[in-house]
């Protein structure tokens, strides 16, 4: 027992051999490694493997016995700067394990096919392991420099595989932005750790908090220092898990390939945030404001990704807000102090999530041999619909999926979901209607992107007969050009897409479709019919294993007994972290009051649903339901006012609220307008002395040559040119005293 | 002290005498200066690599390896080598880019006999003013290598050359003066016969207002050489027109003997004036890392781009030697060398994917990564070695400079958390310029306007270049020790003047 503990820092490096020798292959015999490529996948999925069996064997441990470990080793050798790097077992780094090395194994198998056509397809095996193994890195990590470093390689990671398809000018500019974005909460996360370095002298985590609470009870470090360090620290925390201000590169993250969007962007990198503020838990509890202020943010979150997600036609984009909105739900529920609901909710989560972007990998893998790869287009959920007949086994585990976002028992988010609104509600109802709230809007546009997708019939075929116009502009536009700018609401984002770029005012001409195409992810012509087909087996196959795992995981969290209080397995494998819920919030398990508290959000769920269903279904004209445009246009004059609302709320959610807009117009603007001014101080100013200074010393040089040129009459000239000043001032030297005497007398 | 073996003096003249005795060559084409100044390099790179093992002692922060020969009697000017901890490995990073400059330098074949010369005749001056004990024979070892520069810049640079050849020397030489000033003024200082000795010189003690001033006179001439804001303008021009091969020379070795020097001079010698000067120097520093990093934010020349990545980049160095503190000091030398590689490896690239496209403009390129695959990975790589990711040396110095401003004692708390702040605004800026530059010139898919554009993929050469550059990188990212230990202890007895005085 002791020994898997002894070797578990093998388990962030099992992955990373792969990275390395496929690595080093590409450089040095690109030829045969590139020949061999699909052998590859098999030691990727082995290696992982084997870290899913140790996590799991660490877990099972963990649940039975569990006890926190840890090994040290030294780094750096200073004299009164040790770093140490060592890993630290414990409850929540098992758990995050697991749930890495699950997903991880059940995406690496899916992009096998996914990506199978694809040029890049070693090099996205490479970087795929690599944030394998710095995922599990940063989650095994004991101190706070190294989650810092494990933390900048998983955004690095990030930036290498938003920008996977490096020809698409929208994903350059984009995992750039994911990139910067991230850069901030790394300040806020380097400034954090040197703070608490300052006060604590220490970097280990089990010291640090000691030491913290310590002075923090005893007064002995201004509590204001300590609420800015702590909230520097979670500045980080926010860019990684996009929570609120900093929010704006995930929607744009999912640019990248859809397996990343699943694993990245859904289960693993955005939970290392929460991840980070779980595991300094123990030092935010004694800080009231910043637990405040988390809970804040979490709630704001949770409101504004459930309203982007709304509008959007990508359907990605509108599954990018809603892991937002759900990250908003887990943060709230740490902010509150409820540990085991928030890490509940962040397993339960990652599956559905999961399952869902691997469904939607599905769809747009179906759709694109006949929209087109652009991901105007094959994302674009103004094409899709009627899936339901071509794609059955997609359809219904994005159903399941959907459901389980939605908070439908007995699917996993319900529980989770559920425990995390009766914990708000306790902490207190004022906080938790906004929650409860957005179960209803989470239901709405989940469900909506479902029905858009599968219900009604294909509308690719039927988009020029379309009421609304607008839609055309899908159809011409390909490889990120501009939209039309006749249209008002495209124009405002057109014009934000002009400025996404950070920097840099070149705008990609448009050129024959031949030659990008070869450039392009090219995923070969495999499918000549011109309907959509359902994906091949070895996609099908982790969605059904997700679908499971979307069954069944929210029964770890279930106690079965009624009697014995925390006696499911989730509080189990807790026991030895804090138990930080209040003292009020110990409801027991009463079955009767759990039933009246589901019951309320259920039906506020399934309220949602039914909205949808009306808006969108296909009960009613499927034709004019296309977006929630339409659904206006046939309003009659009488609901005017209903109609302007709805048209400020479709524009803000269209717009994602405007942030992205006064982001690029402030922030970016404003760096840039500084830029060229800087610039122009060094260059004409600074520069410009230095220049001046030798511009005048060569004209004086130049002059003095000219005198000195060896012409006669210019000695002469000056010869008679000094011994007139000198006779003049001669004379008046002269004269003076002459006046003078004659005055005097 | 078990050999006599005049160690140093060798490595310092074999270079230069190997150089001059190429024009006695016979003309037989450029392949044979190419392999005879390869093998003289890496001979060179070999003794070094030889001495330093079998003949230096690590825990040793005494100078060791010392030499002296009397030279000229009248003003006691000595032939006086020595090295310590903290010159092994500004030396090593000699030896090792200029090998791969040279390497890097094949394809030139205008004039390359004297090309050659040069280069090896920068090479000794870089390794004498690295390894010199005496003040005078610093400065000549200073001088010396600015001419090879200067040479190379205006005869195989770009079309502004000379222009940009001029105001390097220029710059450099009246920040010649003020280092001479500095010299003579420490020399003849005090006692009837000049001291030039950097022994006894540590411990001689000037009046405050003499120290300061001669502090001055030296900082000046580092600042020229370093740069440090604002006499740094000369470095872009340099860097834009520089063939790349002195462009490594310049920003791997030229930019870390300002450094070094501050901290062999200016804090060894007079540290009552540095502890006074501190404080500016950091605050220079903070302001020159945002500073230069606006600028180059700003430029579309992508070579003088990654130049002022340097400036904003050698502010790190500039307030770990404000700080005061182990841990800075330390931080310093890591990012003197760290930057040494990963400047020289940024301007290889630079100026090779240059060539291939013939654009310097960032707003005219894109798209090179689809022809050229493994110059747009090794750029990849290098910027986020610059960027400071983590598991690379960037983040291992710049992370020890803050946490040593941060552990320094000289400064308070509001000081402290301000340039801390400001320094990890610069942490933010950093990735904008460098990203966005690797955007603009490989991501999209741009086709050139140029004609019969076959651009080619970097062949063996280049690739051996630059894997040999970003080794040390990562090993130094991984397991810094390997370069601390080299210089703990000279910094331990550095520092200890500041508080035993």
């Amino acid at each position: 027992m002791e020994h898997t503990y002894q070797y578990a820092w093998i388990i962030p490096f099992l992955p990373l051999t792969v990275t390395m020798s496929i690595g080093f292959g590409l450089i040095l015999i690109p030829k045969a490694t590139k020949n061999i490529r699909r052998i590859w996948v098999f030691p990727s999925i082995f290696l992982l493997s084997i870290a899913m069996g140790f996590s799991a064997n660490l877990s099972i441990q963990q649940i039975n016995g569990s006890f926190i470990y840890q090994y040290l080793w030294s780094w750096t050798i200073d004299i009164d700067f040790s770093l140490e790097f060592g890993y630290l077992i414990d409850p929540l780094t098992s758990i995050m394990s697991i749930l890495i090395t699950t997903v991880g194994v059940m995406i690496l198998i899916y992009s096998d096919n996914y990506m199978s056509h694809d040029q890049g397809y070693l090099r996205f095996f490479a970087y795929m392991s690599f944030s394998n193994t710095s995922m599990l890195g940063l989650v095994t990590s004991s101190n706070l420099i190294q989650i810092h470093i494990f933390w900048e390689l998983v955004g690095m990671c990030s930036y290498l595989l938003i920008g996977f398809w490096f020809t698409r000018p929208i994903a350059a500019s984009a995992c750039q932005k994911a990139f910067v974005t991230n850069r901030v909460g790394d300040f806020g996360l380097l400034l954090g750790i040197l703070g608490l370095y300052w006060i604590t002298g220490s970097l280990e985590f089990r010291d640090l908090f000691e030491i913290a609470n310590n002075l923090i009870h005893n007064n002995g470090v201004s509590s204001l220092f300590a609420t800015l360090c702590a909230s520097l620290l979670f500045v980080g925390a926010v860019a990684k898990s996009a929570q609120f201000p900093l929010h704006v590169w995930l929607p744009d993250a999912m640019e990248g390939p859809t397996p990343i969007s699943a694993l990245i962007h859904a289960a693993t990198m955005v939970a290392a945030g929460i991840f980070l503020v779980a595991r300094l838990i123990p030092l935010f509890i004694d800080i009231p404001y910043i637990m405040n202020f988390i809970s804040l943010l979490g709630v704001i979150t949770v409101l504004l990704g459930a309203t982007f997600s709304l509008a959007q036609r990508d359907i990605k984009r509108s599954l990018a807000y809603s892991t937002m909105s759900q990250l908003g739900y887990i943060m709230l529920a740490l902010g509150i102090g409820s540990y085991r609901a928030a890490l509940f909710h962040l397993i339960t989560h990652a599956y559905s999530k999961a399952l869902l972007f691997l469904g939607s990998g599905s769809i747009i893998h179906s759709m694109e041999p006949i929209v087109g790869y652009s991901p105007e287009k094959s994302q674009n959920m103004v094409l899709m619909g009627g899936l339901t007949r071509y794609v059955p086994i997609t359809r219904t585990t994005f159903l399941l999926g959907t459901l389980s976002l939605c908070g439908i028992p007995p699917l996993a988010c319900f529980w989770s979901k559920d425990e995390i609104l009766n914990d708000s509600w306790l902490y207190s109802p004022i906080f938790a209607i906004i929650p409860y709230f957005t179960i209803g809007l989470t239901a709405f546009y989940m469900f909506r992107v479902y029905l858009l997708t599968f219900d009604g019939y294909l509308r690719v075929y039927f988009q020029n007969h379309s009421s609304t116009k607008n839609n055309l502009f899908y159809s011409i536009s390909l490889w990120g050009k501009e939209a039309p700018k006749t249209f008002n609401k495209n124009l405002l984002l057109s014009t934000m897409n002009n400025k996404v770029y950070f920097f840099s005012k070149d705008t990609y001409k448009i050129i024959d479709n031949d030659k990008i195409r070869y450039f392009s992810t090219y995923f070969g012509n495999k499918y000549t019919s011109t309907y959509p087909h359902e994906s091949d087996n070895t996609m099908l196959f982790p969605l059904l294993v997700l679908v499971l795992f979307t069954l069944f995981v929210g029964s770890i969290g279930i106690s079965f007994d009624q009697e014995v209080m925390d006696f499911d397995i989730l509080s189990k494998w807790l026991t030895p972290s804090p138990n930080l819920l209040h003292p009020n919030s110990n409801y027991s398990v009463n079955w009767y009051e759990f039933f009246t508290n589901s019951i309320f959000s259920v039906s506020i769920a399934i309220f949602g649903l039914f909205i949808a269903y009306i808006l969108y279904g296909s009960v009613y004209s499927f034709f004019q339901n296309l977006d929630l445009i339409n659904s206006f246009v046939k309003g009659s004059p009488k609901r005017i006012i209903l109609d302007q609302i709805k048209s400020v709320i479709y524009n803000w959610s269209y717009n994602r609220g405007y942030i992205d807009i006064f982001y690029t117009r402030v922030l970016v603007m404003g760096i840039r307008r500084l830029t060229e001014l800087t610039q122009f101080f060094d260059r004409h100013i600074i520069d410009g002395i230095t220049n001046g200074v030798g511009l005048t010393s060569s004209l004086i040089g130049e002059g003095i040559r000219y005198m000195g040129g060896g012409r006669i009459s210019s000695y002469l000239f000056l010869y008679f040119f000094y011994v007139s000043i000198f006779l003049l001032f001669f004379l008046f030297i002269g004269i003076n005293p002459i006046i003078i005497q004659v005055f005097m007398g | 002290m078990t050999s006599y073996f005049p160690w140093l003096t060798i490595l310092v003249v074999l270079p230069i005498f190997a150089g001059s005795s190429i024009f006695f060559f016979p003309h037989r084409g450029n392949k044979m200066f190419r392999w005879y100044t390869i093998c003289i390099c890496l001979l060179e790179l070999l003794l070094t690599t030889y001495a330093f093992c079998y003949h230096f002692q690590l825990d040793d922060p005494l100078i060791q390896l010392e030499e002296d020969y009397k030279w000229i009697d009248i003003f006691d000017f000595h032939w006086r080598l020595g090295i310590d901890g903290l010159s092994i490995g500004p030396i090593l990073l000699t030896g090792f880019i200029t090998t791969l400059a040279t390497l890097a330098a094949w394809p030139v074949t205008r004039n390359s006999r004297l090309f050659y010369f040069l280069m090896l005749a920068m090479y000794s001056g870089q390794i004498g003013s690295f390894s010199s004990r005496d003040l005078l024979l610093f400065f000549i070892m200073w001088e010396l290598e600015l001419i090879p520069v200067y040479l190379l810049l205006s005869m195989w640079g770009g079309k502004k050359r000379l222009y940009s050849a001029t105001k390097f020397i220029l710059y450099t030489a009246g920040g010649s003066i003020f280092l001479l000033i500095g010299v003579l003024g420490m020399g003849l200082y005090g006692s009837n016969e000049p001291t030039l000795d950097f022994e006894r010189l540590t411990n001689q003690s000037y009046p405050v207002a003499l120290e300061i001033i001669l502090y001055f006179g030296f900082f000046i001439a580092y600042a020229v050489k370093s740069p440090i804001i604002p006499l740094h303008t000369w470095l872009p021009n340099t860097h834009g027109e520089a063939h790349y091969s002195t462009c490594m020379l310049l920003a791997g070795i030229l930019l870390k003997m300002g450094a070094y020097g501050l901290i062999r001079i200016n804090m060894e010698l007079l540290p009552h004036a540095h502890s006074i000067f501190s404080p500016w120097l950091v605050i220079v520093g903070t302001m020159q890392i945002i500073y230069a990093a606006l600028i180059s934010l700003g430029q579309r020349n992508f070579k003088k781009r990654i130049a002022y990545s340097s400036v904003s980049h050698m502010g790190f160095t500039i307030i770990g030697i404000g700080s005061i503190t182990d841990m800075g000091l330390n931080g310093a030398i890591l990012q003197i060398l760290s930057h040494g590689f990963i400047g020289a490896a940024l301007f290889f690239l630079a100026g090779t994917s240059c060539d291939r496209i013939r654009l310097v403009y960032l707003d005219e390129m894109g798209g090179i990564s689809i022809p050229m695959p493994k110059i747009f990975t090794m750029f990849s790589s290098f910027s986020m070695a610059s960027l400071a990711l983590p598991g690379m040396s960037g983040f291992v110095a710049e992370s020890v400079v803050f946490f040593g401003i941060i552990t320094s004692p000289k400064y308070l708390l509001m000081p402290k958390i301000l340039i801390t702040f400001v320094m990890a605004i610069g942490v933010i800026l950093t990735p904008i310029y460098l990203l966005s530059m690797s955007r603009q010139m490989f991501y999209g898919y741009k086709l050139f306007n140029v004609p019969h554009s076959n651009f080619l993929d970097s062949g063996p050469r280049e690739l051996f270049v630059s894997i040999c550059i970003f080794l040390p990188v990562i090993g130094i990212g991984i397991y810094p020790d390997f370069v601390l230990s080299l210089s703990v202890d000279r910094v331990q007895t550095i520092l200890s003047n500041y508080f035993y005085r």
